[in-house]
């Protein structure tokens, strides 16, 4: 019932798209003004999730996917790219863990139970700030923050094939990288 | 789309049939969306437990995989516990990515309805993230 007027998005207007929530009646008008033409970039929201492949606009404006197969494409792009994300976390982390050059460690005295002095000791593993590890370290974190934003306005478009897509990547991503990352993360941190 | 926080019983939510327009049903989805929250928290803890229990009920035979291959010899004589406990090692991580699928989508559908700029419902997941965190972290530092 409420599926039909996704395909109705992109022929005529999208009044009909607008969920029943009327608490803003003048924004409703202004938008069946600006629904005339079709081409227009500030298009009405879908705002549940639907199964569809017209007309459905994915994060820039000169992709928009029309046909199946074009959904398709879109549906391994986006795939691959939550497999990436995942990977790239992962990547980070051994990254970090190899390059940990400064071991530093602290000793203070503490009270103890019976009024004797403990010695605590705390130990920080650290990098140097202007070294290549560092300045590596945060290149890949600025692509992982624009990635993660990415896939969440790819899943914001509401499109059922393509949350369904960032999903299975993530699943995947996780399931191929994150065995890696155990077994090592087992073998170096029990010593034997 | 109203693109500021708005206090109103009127609001559709992920889905064409969750749609609320009575302060009682309001009520109701602040609720689902409170429970979705400590759900989440409650995964991220699980998972992190499941791994240490993994990592402490099979790292024998994982070592002596990893320096059996280190040092080059065959893995003959413990083939068969090996390859049982590999099974095993799979079917955990199997399902810890199960796991990190429903935190993804979680995650995901918590933030699409905050999304939906309704305050309630952000209040509701404040709330559940501020609950669920409260509960499930004690219990991670718990052996």
């Amino acid at each position: 019932m409420d599926h039909s007027h996704h395909m109705e998005m992109s022929y005529t207007d999208p009044n009909s798209t607008m969920p029943p929530s009327h608490h803003h009646p003048t924004t409703s008008a202004s938008h069946s003004h600006g629904g005339g033409d079709s081409n227009m970039m500030m298009m009405m929201m879908p705002m549940t999730f639907y199964f569809g492949f017209e007309n459905v606009q994915l994060l820039f404006s000169g992709l928009v996917i029309n046909t199946a197969g074009e959904m398709a494409g879109a549906f391994v792009a986006v795939f691959l790219l939550a497999m990436f994300y995942e990977g790239l976390k992962i990547a980070r982390e051994s990254l970090l863990r190899k390059s940990q050059v400064s071991i530093r460690y602290n000793s203070m005295p503490v009270p103890g139970p019976n009024g004797t002095i403990l010695m605590e000791t705390h130990k920080t593993v650290g990098q140097q700030m202007l070294s290549f590890p560092h300045l590596l370290q945060t290149v890949l974190h600025i692509i992982q923050v624009v990635i993660s934003y990415f896939l969440m306005l790819i899943f914001m478009t509401y499109n059922g094939y393509l949350c369904i897509a960032v999903a299975a990547g993530a699943g995947t991503g996780y399931f191929l990288f994150s065995w890696k990352k155990a077994v090592v993360v087992d073998i170096t941190e029990h010593c034997h | 789309m109203a693109m500021h926080f708005i206090f109103s019983d009127t609001a559709v939510l992920l889905f064409d049939f969750w749609s609320v327009h009575s302060p009682a049903g309001m009520a109701l989805s602040v609720l689902v969306v409170l429970l979705l929250a400590v759900l989440y928290e409650g995964i991220k803890v699980g998972k992190a437990k499941l791994l240490h229990q993994v990592l402490v009920n099979l790292p024998t035979s994982i070592s002596q995989q990893a320096i059996a291959e280190t040092d080059g010899e065959s893995a003959g004589s413990d083939s068969s516990p090996v390859s049982r406990t590999h099974h095993r090692w799979y079917l955990y991580h199997f399902g810890q990515s199960l796991i990190h699928v429903i935190q993804v989508v979680i995650g995901y559908f918590i933030m699409l309805a905050v999304m939906s700029y309704n305050t309630w419902i952000f209040l509701g997941v404040v709330l559940g993230s501020a609950v669920g965190y409260y509960l499930a972290y004690p219990l991670l530092s718990m052996a």
